[in-house]
This record gives C-alpha cells, structure tokens and sequence, in this order.
C-alpha cells in the first residue's frame, strides 16, 4: 500500500513543475522548428561518410518528444549504417524507437514536439546541380553537324532541346553529395523525400487519402518529382508500377479510390507510391503488420523481388523476428531508443549475446519445439521520461551483475560484424 | 439514387405531416388572441360587444378552442394549404404566401452575402489556426470567436448602433433599408449604395455572430485531418506544405464542413427574427416575429411549415451532397 503511494507520488507533476516544463518545451520547440525552417547554405549540411560503401549513416541520433509529462527520448543515441544494395532490419518491441528512428530519416517525425534533437543521419544523395542563380543546368538533346562538330539541337521555335532522361523527364546535371538530413531545412528534404527516400508505412487502411483515386495520388509523385514529364507519361509510369506490384488490373484500380481495395492490395498500391521514382532507399515500417499471414508473404516476397530490380537498399522495420530472418542482411536490435545490438542476420540469429536478443529469440513461437507456454521477458519497458542512468535492460535482465548499475554500457565490438551494449561481454572483448 | 432520393421525399411529407399538425395545435394554444386584442378598445368603450367578436372569429373558424373545434380548425387550414392557399395574414394586407414571397428575397440577400463574407473569413483563418495549433493566432482568434459566439444578437446589434450610428454617427441610426432623406428620383446606382450603407452594421453583427463556429468547425476538423496516416503519407511524396494542405487536408475539411452547410439552407431564406427587428430590416424574419407578438395565426403557420420545408430539403440535400463530396458514401 505504502509502495503504491510512492509510485503513485512519482507520477505526479505539480502545477509548478508543469509550467516548467510547458515553458521549457515551448522554447525547445520554437528552437527546432525555427532550425528546421531557416533557409541553410548547402555547406552547412554537407557531410562526409565514414565508410563509402554506406548509403545512410545514422550517428548518435537524438529525436525526442517534448511532451506535457516531461521529454521522452525516444531515439537516444543510435548509430548504425546502411550499406546500399544491403536490406537492413531493424527490431524491437512497440516504443522502442524504431519507427522514430525511420521517420526522423524523413523529417517526418511528427512536429512540433517531435524533433531531431542532435546527431547526424548522412545520406548519399544525388541532387540537382545548380548555376549561380541557384537555377537547374539542363542537359541538351546533341547531335553531330555537318562539320563534324557537336552542335545543340533545336526544336521548331530555334529552343535548344533538352534531353529526356528514362522516365521522361527533362534531365539535369546532377552531382553526388553527402548531406546530413539531421540538419537539413525542410524545403531541401522534399526533393530527397520520395525521389530518393520512400517509405511505405504501416497502416494501409489509412496511408491512401480516402477522397482521390488511386490514379491521382500515384501520378501526384510522378509529377512532382519528374520535371516536365507529359500527362499520358505520367499515366503510364503509374500503370507500368501498379503492373510490377502485382496488381492484376492496373487501369481499373488506377480509377478505383482507396476504399474499394482490399489491405493487401492498398500496401501494393502504396509500395507502387514508392517505387514510382526509382528511389535508392525504400524504408518499409512495419509493412505487414497489418496484413494477414498470406498477405504478408506475398508483400514480403514483392519487397524482395522489388529490391533486386531497382538496385537499392531497403530500410525494414518490424517486431516480427521471423520477417527479418528472412529478409534482412544486416540486423539492428533496439531497446528503449538506443542500439542494443547490431550485426549481420547469421549473428543475431544463430550468436544472439545480449540478453534481450536472446530473450526475443527464447518468445518466438516455433513450429518444432513444443511448449505449454510461450517465453515471456519478465517486466516492462522503463517510463521513458527520466530513464535511470543504468542499462535500461537491467531490471528484467536474469544475467544481471553487480556491473550492470554502473553507468550505461557502450556498444562493444565482439566480430567485425557483431556490435553488442551489454557488460557481460567486455571480458571477452578485451581478451580478443 | 433516384429510388432513394423518392424515398426520402415520401419521408418527408410524412414529417411535414406531422409537424404541421404539432405547429397548428402549438399555435392555437397560445393565450393571446389578435381578435381580443384589436377589439379590446372597441368593446371597452361599448362600440362591439362580445357577441360581435365571437362572430368574426367564427369567420376565420378561431371561436371554437375545444379539441374538437381545433381539429376542425386544422382540417380547414390543412385543405387551404394543400390547395396552396396559406391564409390571409391578419397584420399584413396580404395572403401568407404573398408575404413569404416578397419578404424572402430581402432575407435570403443579406443572409446569403454574410454566409459568403463568413465563409471567406472562417474557413481559411481556421485552417490556418490550425496549421499553427497553440500559436499566437489561434489563441487570439480562438478567444475572439468565442466573444463573438457568446454576444445575443440583440446586444451585439444594438451596441454596434450606439457607437458606429449614433455616437460616431457613421450610419443612419433610424436603421431600416432605405434613408429618410433619399430622394425619390434617386438613381439605381444611389439606391443601390444607400442600401449597401444601411446594411453595413447588421451584416457586421451576422459576420461576427456566425463565424465562431464556422472558425471552430473548420479547425477541429483540419486538425484531425493533420494528424491522419495519409497526410504523413502525402508529406512522405515529398509534396510542399501547402499543396499537401490545400489539396490533401482541405479535401477531407470540406466534407463534415458541407454538411453542415447545408444545414443553414432554413436560415438562409427564412431570415433572422432578432437581428432583422433589431435594425429594422424589413425581411421575413421581422414579418415572423411580428406574427409571433400579434398571434397571426395563418402567418405563423405558413412561416414555420416554410421553415420545416427547408430543413427537410437541407437535410436531404445534405445527403446527397455528402455522397458527391465523399467518394467512400453511397446512397441506398
């Protein structure tokens, strides 16, 4: 009873302290989106990857959530990267931060309490190489003269042509650049979002906006992101994607509204949303979990299928072990917003080290073994305002040690490729 | 959607029916009589006796005010009115009909104009409130409309005449449509602006009385919108923040915001009763409420079964817009 009131006593935030806090959130909030808003010098988010092969780069990430109870951190010092052509998936039970994790990598995180506090997301992106009066340099259509010298076509009007790239828009000279997405504006981030970073989210029931045809919101993204692109174009990209999503009736369903497709079909449609621009990196969060099981094969096996034929990388998120397995190359465990352990799939499946991984791998309902009663972590997940300065598994972990109240533990290196942020294994870090 | 549109018009008598019955009973109960008042003087000084008055109430079939005489009452008044004949109007020199006729239009012009003046204003200011929820514009205009809500019109309009007309003498206190002093050759052009002139202050007071909640409405419902999955999605597309709320956000806005809408289809031709007695607006809802005060009967009942048709129509214009503005309704 005495215990009950403690607690209780600790959930309590006087009307002072709830001013404070107001007061504190509306200054950080003001702060970021001024940030987010203000008009940058390229030079201020271009960055340097660490490793070449990467494509995205994630570096103690901070997005915390300024609300009324207090800040929730909930990502809290990520690091980890992706290596393009690689898919990387990235588990963890609800509210640990994985969804925060790929939306911050949009600029999505929902704002304004929402916001990318520190750190540095690296992206390698290709963009619109500017003149002087930060208008776009146009690649003209050539031919050879009778001179034998290279000339400028023109069209009928005496305009010089410009040249027409694979999806039919006008091309552009691009260059290659590194850019911190961390810290870049946001009316930079929309030429990177769904040109070079799509996503697909959870709920397809709800992700298609209910009053526009399918067609409208697919060609949307056509037009915006493939300058000068003719109408019928744009159509028949849209059709062409709704074909390789597996949709048996792509002019039909382009009439159709959202409401007159089944889930599984709408996750098509949204995946066909993504592809529509030839993206490097598709971040998938949760695409199945909304899906029965035998729709869930066939979007995974549409995902995969998908990444071999556009040559980029995949960004999964699940809670769902099993998906991972059979997806990802690389595998990032997550824990209460920070990276508990990371490595390639072989490691964390068949070598899990950190009591968590091992504890999720132990819940995992499996075909052959026959249990009473499916393993349960014991516990919960700590409040995620005012997190202790300890391991934040330590309460719920049964290999606890002495060690464990100490401060949190950093990530240790056990294989190249295996990484994980638990005491246990320090010794064995060491001898090595 | 016709078989249905036909099966809501047969609902529709149904009700009309009905309330028809409830208003006239309503009304015949009412403990003034406009017979013993316009008498009263004429019998006091011996000039009519009792009698007299029995007999002309017996004349508009008003002298019986049993159940029985009241239902006979209604059958007459039912006949007449299916006929399309309304009645003779007691206080004005015309029949019902006549005067519903003449006084709309007058009515339906001011409404129509602060509908459109309210819609101007509320509707992107709500919007933008909600865009920068908790900023400094959305307390400001949230605390405003909510004062303009509270005001009773009658206040609102008659402190609006004190200070504008008769302390800073900006418009013409005597109010009504038309000044005193307009002379009667006066061109279209200045009849026209005389008119914008007196109207100025009760469109005013219609603007600031309605657009609280039309401001709240909107803003409620876009912020709702702002935080749905596919608005999340239509910023994943890489879509600027304004097409992303003005074709996205506003899309799903508009459609609880046409509904209700529509429902003020019954306030748009039927008038404001208060505000028009206020500045003397001579629209339909000023013939009302002197109707009310008087108990002219045939008048009342042809202005509320007006009323009652128009929010039966509202109603179901109201559904069927909902089906073309939502592409997920369909009417069956």
């Amino acid at each position: 009873m005495a215990a009950n009131k403690q607690d209780k006593k600790k959930h309590y935030i006087s009307a002072k302290e709830s001013r404070q806090i107001a007061k504190e959130n509306s200054k950080a909030i003001k702060y970021y989106e001024k940030r987010k808003k203000r008009k940058a010098n390229p030079d201020e988010y271009t960055a340097q990857m660490t490793d070449e092969r990467n494509i995205v780069e994630f570096e103690d990430l901070h997005t915390y959530f300024f609300s009324d109870a207090g800040t929730v951190k909930a990502v809290n010092g990520v690091t980890f990267s992706i290596p393009a052509g690689a898919t990387v998936g990235v588990v963890g039970e609800s509210g640990c931060g994985k969804s925060v994790t790929s939306l911050s990598l949009m600029q999505l995180v929902q704002a304004p309490s929402g916001q990318i506090v520190s750190g540095s997301i690296r992206f390698r992106s290709s963009l619109f190489k500017r003149d002087k009066r930060g208008k776009k340099i146009p690649v003209y259509e050539t031919y050879i003269d009778e001179n034998g010298n290279e000339a400028i076509k023109k069209d009928a009007k005496g305009k010089p042509v410009i040249k027409r790239n694979e999806l039919g828009g006008y091309t552009y000279e691009m260059e290659e650049r590194v850019v911190d997405i961390a810290k870049m504006p946001v009316e930079e981030m929309r030429s990177i979002r769904g040109r070079e970073i799509s996503m697909i989210f959870q709920e397809p029931m709800t992700s298609l906006n209910p009053v526009f045809t399918i067609g409208n919101q697919l060609d949307e993204v056509g037009r915006l992101h493939i300058e000068g692109i003719s109408k019928q174009k744009v159509k028949a990209r849209s059709i062409e994607m709704l074909k390789l999503v597996g949709i048996a009736d792509p002019e039909g369903v382009y009439k159709k509204y959202p409401h007159e497709l089944s889930g599984g079909m709408r996750q098509r449609v949204m995946i066909a949303i993504a592809l529509l621009c030839n993206p490097k990196l598709i971040v998938a969060d949760e695409p199945t979990t909304a899906l029965d099981v035998t729709i869930q094969a066939q979007i995974l096996d549409l995902l995969r299928e998908i990444k071999g034929k556009i040559n980029g990388s995949i960004m999964l998120i699940t809670h769902d072990l099993g998906v991972v397995a059979e997806m990802a190359d690389y595998v990032v465990v997550m824990y209460a917003g920070k990276v508990i352990e990371m490595g390639t799939a072989e490691d964390i499946y068949d070598r899990p080290l950190h009591p968590y991984t091992i504890g999720l791998q132990k819940s995992k309902p499996t075909v052959d073994a026959e249990v009473d009663e499916l393993y349960c972590i014991p516990g919960f997940v700590p409040n995620p305002i005012n997190m202790p300065d300890y391991c934040y598994f330590r309460d719920r972990c049964e290999k606890c040690t002495k060690k464990c109240s100490g401060e949190y533990p950093e990530l240790i290196q056990v294989s190249p490729t295996h990484s994980v942020s638990c005491y246990l294994y320090e010794r064995q870090a060491e001898e090595k | 959607m016709v078989k249905y549109i036909i099966k809501r018009l047969l609902l529709a008598l149904l009700i009309l029916f009905s309330v028809s019955i409830i208003l006239y009973f309503l009304v015949r109960c009412m403990p003034m009589d406009y017979f013993d008042i316009k008498f009263a003087s004429a019998i006091s000084s011996g000039n009519m006796s009792e009698e007299d008055v029995l007999h002309i109430k017996a004349l508009y079939g008003l002298d019986d005010s049993s159940f029985i005489g009241i239902l006979k009452g209604y059958w007459s008044w039912l006949s007449g009115f299916l006929r399309g004949d309304m009645g003779q109007s007691f206080i004005f020199p015309d029949r019902v009909e006549d005067v519903i006729k003449n006084k709309m239009g007058i009515s339906f012009g001011i409404s129509f104009v602060s509908l459109i003046l309210e819609l101007i204003i509320a509707i992107p200011l709500g919007i933008k409130c909600a865009c920068n929820q908790y900023g400094k514009l959305d307390y400001t205009a949230t605390v405003l409309c909510m004062i303009g809500m509270a005001f009773p019109s009658f206040f609102l309009g008659n402190l609006l005449i004190k200070w504008f007309a008769v302390d800073l003498g900006w418009f013409d206190p005597m109010s009504g449509l038309v000044s005193s002093n307009l002379p009667q050759d006066a061109s279209f052009m200045a009849r026209m602006l005389d008119m914008l002139w007196h109207l100025v202050l009760p469109l005013t007071v219609f603007v600031i009385l309605n657009i609280g909640s039309i401001m709240r409405y909107t803003r409620t419902n876009t912020l709702e919108i702002l935080n749905a999955d596919y608005i999340r999605t239509a910023r994943a597309k890489g879509l600027s923040e304004g097409k992303v709320i003005y074709k996205h956000v506003f899309r799903n806005t508009m459609i609880p915001l046409i509904t209700m809408l529509t429902f003020t289809l019954p306030t748009l031709f039927g008038g404001a009763m208060i505000t028009e007695e206020v500045f003397d607006l001579p629209g339909i809802g000023q013939a009302a409420y002197k109707a009310l005060n008087e108990g002219d009967i045939p008048l009342i009942m042809g202005y509320n079964m007006f009323i009652a048709v128009l929010t039966v129509v509202g109603v179901l214009i109201s559904d069927i817009m909902y089906a073309i503005v939502d592409p997920r309704v369909k009417l069956a």
